[in-house]
């Protein structure tokens, strides 16, 4: 086959092209993405959906909310004071907003109140476009004469009150007034006060975690102050609480389990070193190519991808097991069809995703294959290398385990396990085919119970709306946009009386469109025209002073609140997410939902939104289940439809065997999908990918024993490879993640059949021939 | 039952009690659990010649709420609860502000219901207490020590006898509302 030289080159080829990768990546910045949409399909409506979602959700993320209450008030606010100065001084912290100060709100309201004529009021504009000025002379007088019209602006400036400070504040913001310059939780018991503190960078970082939560927790030791928080720093905190708990655990567990196997196996360290060489080098040229690939390397395709090649341990233990029976030379000729079959067979199955129209997955698609093939050429290309001074030394557990396999009954060609199989399968698909995705993001979600309540606490307290679904409403210019909400609005006014939503926040209420400031102009100028000298003379106001009240509106009947003059307003940072553009000019308002109700709400609003080609529903929870479902129907089919290639292929070599290496990894998948269904209640995309590498490690090892004709030694490899691989993910059926539990128990189930079955599916007649 | 609104006339009446302090009023002033009566407020506003008067009834019951009724020259009703404001005419709520609704507004309320119901410990959370007592007749002065008030309110005088008689409240912007008390029964 290959002459040793042109070996030898090879192997060096194979250091210089992984040294050139190491050099590659050093130069080159890695960026690494968890956003959900650069998993999706990409068209030209995704690109605002996706900067909508991200910005939502990357202010979410680096947000952290603090409510501090506690009897006694004066002790709270100090608190407060202590907890910002702490958690200024760090520099995780970008910012802590915990105060207003009076001046300042006093300066948003000068700058506003400009604004009177033309921002006007929803009950005021309907009046006005009704000529209702009657009750509006009559809501003017009755202020006037009120009890509580202390503070008001002048009634020359603004007779017939139409600013109103508490509506632009209250539009966009959370329940909270201003209380001595400090933000005062408004509708609950306890004195409580609000922290928001923004992070410089993501929450993920453990450090940043640790740092924040020590200060907190140190004033929480406080028995008079409770601190109740919500943000994305817990659950990532408590995820990786989690996760440091679990790979001290299951992860021990299993490293130490496979350490202890692959030591009583071979009785010498090397061995071990050895195995973990191929897996590394596949991990490492995996995350190299996929980096230079693709822009970002989305975590997903990290935790999976690694899962995936992790198969390639099968080539190491294949080479190692039967080196102990073959020569250096000998082995490559021996193992090399059987090797690259497997490889051909896994790197099928896994391309697989490539051709699914998900960037997601053809990231995962690349990184397993080269990962994969890396691996593949470490063993090939330098284990003869590596291993060459070893000399042939029989395994003492292979002969010990041909024996027990010996004991194991072969399942007999015959009508009855035919049909017996038949049953089991055709039960399975009947069970599969009954059965219903599990996708829904919610119940991936990890994090503890009580962090999850606690968040709904401060929600509620601060009326967060849902950041989940949103109204794009796409346009080529604001203005348009603007408009275009204007027109929706009532129907969304219409939901919310019949109860079928709670709220929406649209910057159109504070921002009205040019078009509509400048009806309100008008309107307000008929009613200074028809009102306004009635209702000052009847408080027996001078003549000149109601001359000076119709300048004031003079002044201003021009002036328009521009998007321009909106942007110097400090209230606009808090509307800042409500409008979104695209590179190529596209821009969208977004109409944040609260509490629209499934069924007949949904159904209301999808006729609205359908109806106009500009309007578009975001549900980024159904998103996300529905990625999940297109992903997992996706690989599915595609899965399939590879291991249709797989089997030509291995027919052309196999002819009427084909079955001892196709029929247990094929059987096994089908029963532990079904199983799946009985004990999980569904089957989702984690599933499934797991459900790869159990076919994988399946073919190679009815290819490997095919190859070999069932020689002992190839048997403990298979064996081996199963048992490390159930170590090394099956384990993680344990773990707490769902996610990772959803892998870890496909994995567990899968494998345990696929070894079970070929084993009673073994040609029994070699099992004394071959060592 | 103490026949007082802000029973503090008799205990008051020496010279040496001259020194009020929250604490003090708190301790010998008792609600009544009901009471009502009429009222008169004119209201100066610095761009007027003459004051606004309006004049109506009102009615209070312990812990539960105070009724302002406007009836000249226009009629406006007004229920304050600890918890909401609620304008009403013709029985329709017009405007309802939840306790919640922020801002100046919903802190005048509260303070209107403590300075009518005489909560002082609630008005010493944002007020200075200053004021003297002479012959049966008393008077005291509010400075507002929370800035968002003092943003709106610079000063509140409150006078009486047996009950509460007076309030005057001065705006910042310079102008002032009087309000004085006839009529009241327990």
């Amino acid at each position: 086959m290959i002459k040793p030289q042109v070996h030898s080159i090879l192997a060096v080829v194979w250091l210089f092209v992984i040294a050139v990768l190491s050099i590659v990546i050093a130069g080159k910045e890695v960026k690494f993405s968890s956003s959900i949409f650069l998993l999706l399909p990409e068209s030209d409506q995704s690109v605002l959906i996706r900067h909508a979602g991200d910005q939502i959700s990357k202010d979410f993320s680096k947000r952290l909310v603090l409510l501090l209450s506690g009897p006694d008030e004066a002790h709270v606010r100090n608190t407060v004071e202590i907890l910002t100065e702490k958690l200024s001084a760090i520099e995780d912290t970008a910012e802590v907003f915990w105060r207003i100060d009076e001046a300042a709100a006093s300066g948003i309201n000068e700058a506003l109140f400009d604004y009177r004529f033309a921002v006007l009021t929803p009950e005021t504009r309907a009046r006005l476009l009704d000529a209702d000025y009657a009750t509006i002379s009559e809501q003017a007088l009755r202020r006037i004469y009120s009890l509580l019209s202390i503070g008001q602006n002048s009634i020359l400036d603004d007779p017939f009150a139409l600013y109103s400070p508490t509506r632009w504040v209250a539009e966009g913001r959370l329940n909270y007034e201003i209380s001595n310059s400090l933000l005062k939780v408004t509708g609950v018991e306890q004195p409580t006060y609000l922290m928001l503190l923004k992070l410089v960078g993501e929450p993920f970082e453990p450090d940043v975690q640790r740092r924040i939560l020590d200060i907190i927790q140190g004033v929480e030791s406080d028995p008079d102050i409770t601190i109740e928080k919500s943000g994305m720093l817990l659950h990532a905190a408590a995820g990786a609480r989690q996760a440091s708990a679990e790979i001290s655990t299951i992860g021990l567990g299993s490293i130490v389990g496979i350490i202890v196997l692959v030591l009583v196996v071979f009785r010498r360290i090397k061995p071990l070193g050895l195995m973990f060489i191929p897996i590394s080098v596949g991990y490492f040229v995996a995350a190299i190519v996929t980096s230079l690939v693709f822009e970002e390397v989305h975590l997903v395709t990290l935790a999976f991808g690694a899962g995936l090649v992790g198969v390639s341990i099968d080539y190491a233990l294949h080479f190692l097991c039967e080196r102990r029976v073959l020569l250096s030379h000998q082995i490559l000729p021996r193992l090399l069809p059987g090797l690259m079959l497997g490889l051909f067979s896994s790197v099928m199955a896994y391309a697989a995703q490539a051709l699914a129209p998900f960037p997601g997955l053809r990231q995962m698609a690349v990184f397993s294959v080269t990962g994969l093939i890396a691996a593949w050429l470490t063993v090939v290309l330098w284990f003869p290398w590596l291993t060459r001074k070893q000399s042939i030394q029989p395994l003492v557990l292979a002969q010990k385990f041909a024996l027990l396999r010996q004991k194991f009954p072969v399942l007999p060609v015959s009508k009855v396990s035919v049909s017996v199989c038949s049953v089991l399968i055709l039960l399975a698909v009947m069970t599969l085919y009954s059965a219903a995705g599990i996708d829904d993001v919610r119940l991936l979600q990890t994090s503890p119970r009580s962090l999850v309540v606690e968040d709904q606490k401060v929600s509620n307290a601060l009326g967060v709306p849902s950041s989940t679904q949103f109204i794009l409403v796409r346009s080529k210019a604001l203005e348009a946009s603007l408009q275009k909400e204007e027109q929706l609005i009532p129907y969304l006014e219409a939901l919310k009386r019949a109860g079928l939503l709670s709220g929406f926040q649209a910057i159109s209420s504070v921002l009205p469109s040019l078009n509509r400031q400048d009806e309100n102009l008008g309107m307000v100028s008929a009613l200074y025209g028809y009102r306004l000298h009635d209702l000052l003379a009847q408080l027996k106001l001078a003549d000149e002073k109601i001359e000076d009240a119709f300048n004031s509106f003079d002044v201003l009947q021009a002036h328009r609140l521009t998007p321009e003059a909106w942007n110097e307003l400090e209230i606009s940072t808090q509307w800042k997410n409500f409008i979104v553009s695209s590179d190529k000019g596209d821009i969208a308002s977004l109409i944040r939902l609260s509490g629209l109700k499934s069924g007949q709400g949904r159904e209301q609003l999808m006729a609205l939104i359908d109806a106009d080609a500009d309007l578009l529903f975001v549900d980024q929870i159904q998103n996300n289940t529905d990625l999940l479902t297109r992903f997992r129907i996706e690989i599915s089919r595609w899965v399939a439809l590879a291991f249709l290639l797989i089997f030509s292929v291995l027919v052309f070599r196999y002819k009427q065997q084909v079955w001892r290496i196709v029929l247990p990894p094929l059987m096994a998948s089908i029963l532990t999908l079904a199983l799946l269904v009985q004990i999980e209640q569904g089957i989702n995309l984690f599933h499934i990918m797991a459900l790869i590498l159990v076919l994988g490690i399946g073919l190679d090892m009815g290819i490997f024993l095919a190859e070999t004709d069932g020689s002992s030694h190839t048997w403990l490899a298979v064996s081996l490879s199963c048992v490390t691989s159930l170590m090394a993910f099956g384990l993680l059926a344990l773990s707490k993640t769902p996610v990772l539990h959803h892998f870890g128990i496909t994995v567990l189930l899968g494998l345990s059949l696929v070894w079970l079955l070929v084993i009673a599916m073994r040609a029994g007649q070699n099992d004394e021939a071959k060592i | 039952m103490i026949r007082s609104f802000l029973v503090i006339a008799v205990l008051f009446s020496s010279p040496a009690f001259s020194e009020v302090s929250f604490e003090r009023l708190a301790a010998i002033s008792e609600t009544p659990d009901s009471l009502e009566g009429r009222f008169v407020q004119e209201k100066y506003l610095k761009v007027l010649e003459a004051g606004l008067v309006s004049s109506g009834v009102f009615s209070y019951k312990k812990g539960e709420h105070l009724r302002w009724e406007t009836l000249e020259p226009i009629s406006n009703k007004l229920v304050l609860t600890p918890t909401s404001v609620v304008t009403k005419q013709d029985e329709k709520e017009l405007v309802a502000l939840p306790a919640g609704a922020s801002t100046v507004t919903s802190v005048l309320s509260e303070i209107l219901f403590s300075v009518l119901t005489a909560n002082w410990n609630n008005l010493s959370k944002y007020f200075e207490l200053s004021g003297d007592v002479d012959n049966g007749s008393w008077r005291v002065e509010l400075l507002p020590t929370d800035v968002t008030i003092a943003a709106a309110i610079s000063k509140i005088e409150l006078s009486g006898e047996t009950l509460l008689q007076k309030i005057i409240l001065y705006e910042k912007q310079g102008d002032s509302t009087t309000i004085e008390f006839f009529d009241q029964q327990q």
